[in-house]
């Protein structure tokens, strides 16, 4: 059985709707995953001196609550592997709401139980990535900030913030990019994304080498559009 | 004239050392008061705790008619008053020269883009670096860097200014240019300053009360030539001695 091109072109339309939920997916995943990660990152080290004064009062035992909260979350969801948690969220979580009193409808899309499995996974990653980012800013760039008689809002959106950004890029390119590939694994409970695609047409046709190496490059496609756009960013900003 | 920091029966500890004893202290508005002493013995901590960057953990403070702790809240507004120059001049390392020195008025006192520019550029011709706007600190020698940091601080337009060290991270060829524009400061908008320092020249030139602390208390105080000529305490003589040497 020898290396046939036929069958590439023969397999590319369904290979690339696979591409195109792969990239769905993992873009919303991302976005979703940036905005808790910046939530839960930041949670982690509310009310210390990294993020401006320290607070006084109420709002001390609410930063106390809001770090335990953070840490709950990133290590629970760093502790388990993502498989599961799709998993749970698929099948379990379902039976879990339809169990509540006055609930007896209720179904999880696999694509939605997808996107929601890859924001909470890449939340908890790049929430570390966040706060270490942010641990990385000297301290005497927050105390000149501060003594300016900035709010913490300015503080952290003007100074830490850009300070922080700059070096949360390359790890951060590291952390889409594996999302990216995560969403292969969404192959367990349906979605019709690339790896599962080319799945599929391997059970119809048997032609592993073809299919196998066509949808390696597409992934090696999507990553590397992935890893040149971060890289472009990280160009434009400023260099210091 | 009226006192614009008062200090009363102020105490510092981090956790269970206490590094500032019952200290009580005051400065005058207008007046420059330069603080001297040995390594740890409390400097920086006195003049962070002026601007709360450090909350003190007893006694009171009052800036500017503003009580702390009774109005914690109020911390914002004393460091609008107070501006504060940083032994290792933390520039933001982002912003150009001129973004550096239009952020506080910008920020801060919420003035316009182009308002906070005009400021930011007059200030920077002040201090002689004119040619300088554009360059990210990075691309600054220590000296200008710190001249960039003092206009910064002005520019939020304080009454106060704090210097913790301002010229011991330069090179000593360095060091003259940020006295200069220290003491221009002080001679011409007659800004109530303080300053620590083992610049001594520095101190009998432009200090109008020189203060020795050691292991969190105030030793002595006076007028600065009076004191460095006619040292009471063994601590202070030897530490003058060593100051002498450098
Ligand atoms: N953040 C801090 N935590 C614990 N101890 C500190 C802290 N800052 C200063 N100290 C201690 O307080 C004392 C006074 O320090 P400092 O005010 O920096 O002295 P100086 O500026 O005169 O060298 C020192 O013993 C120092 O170790
Ligand atoms: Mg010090």
């Amino acid at each position: 059985m020898g290396f046939e091109f036929s069958v590439i072109f023969e397999s590319l339309p369904p290979l690339l709707e696979g591409a195109k939920l792969t990239w769905i997916i993992t873009l919303a995943g991302i976005s979703g995953g940036m905005a808790i990660g910046i939530l839960a990152g930041l949670g982690r080290i509310a009310g210390t001196a990294y993020l401006g004064d320290e607070p006084h009062g109420t709002s001390k035992q609410i930063c106390f609550l809001t770090r335990y909260f953070s840490a709950g979350f990133v290590e629970s969801i760093r502790g388990t592997p993502i498989i599961v948690q799709a998993m749970f969220l698929y099948f379990a979580f379902p039976m879990l709401i339809r169990s509540l009193p006055n609930v007896d409808q209720f179904r999880m899309e696999a694509m939605t139980a997808a996107v929601i499995t890859i924001m909470v996974n890449a939340g908890a990653y790049i929430a570390e990535i966040v706060r270490g980012s942010v641990i990385s800013v000297h301290k005497g760039l927050v105390e000149a900030g501060l003594s300016l008689g900035i709010s913490r809002y300015q503080l952290i959106r003007y100074v830490i913030g850009p300070i922080a950004l700059r070096r949360m890029i390359p790890p951060l390119g590291n952390q889409f990019i594996i999302s990216l590939k995560d969403t292969s694994l969404f192959i367990v409970i349906g979605v019709g994304e690339l790896t599962r695609q080319g799945q599929e047409i391997m059970a119809s046709n048997f032609r592993a080498l073809e299919i196998w190496l066509t949808v390696a490059i597409m992934y090696l496609i999507m990553t590397t559009v992935l890893a040149t756009t971060l890289r472009h960013f990280e160009r434009k900003m400023k260099i210091f | 004239m009226a006192n614009i920091i008062e200090m009363k029966n102020v105490c510092k500890s981090y956790g269970d050392t206490e590094v500032l004893h019952n200290i009580d202290f005051s400065v005058a508005e207008g007046e420059v008061v330069v603080i001297i002493g040995p390594s740890g013995s409390g400097k920086s901590t006195l003049i962070r705790c002026i601007n709360c960057l450090e909350m003190i953990s007893s006694g009171e403070l009052i800036v500017d008619t503003i009580r702390i702790p009774a109005e914690r809240k109020r911390v914002r507004q004393i460091r609008l008053e107070v501006g504060m120059v940083f032994q290792q001049f933390n520039l933001f390392p982002h912003m150009s020269a001129l973004e550096n020195v239009a952020f506080g008025p910008r920020k801060a006192r919420s003035m316009k883009a182009g308002e906070a520019e005009d400021i930011a550029g007059e200030l920077l011709a002040k201090v002689g670096l004119d040619e300088f706007k554009e360059k990210l600190p990075g691309e600054l020698s220590g000296g200008q860097q710190q001249r960039v940091a003092i206009a910064r601080a002005l520019a939020v337009n304080p009454k106060v200014m704090l210097f913790d060290e301002p010229t011991s991270a330069l090179d000593p060829e360095m060091i003259g240019e940020v006295l200069d524009v220290m003491k221009s400061i002080a001679k011409d908008s007659g800004m109530t300053m303080v300053v620590v320092t083992h610049e001594m020249g520095f101190a009998s030139q432009v200090g109008d009360r020189l203060i020795f602390m050691d292991e969190g208390i105030i030793v002595e105080e006076g007028e600065p030539s009076i004191v460095m000529k006619n040292p009471k305490s063994e601590r202070l003589k030897d530490f003058l001695g060593h100051v002498k040497h450098h």
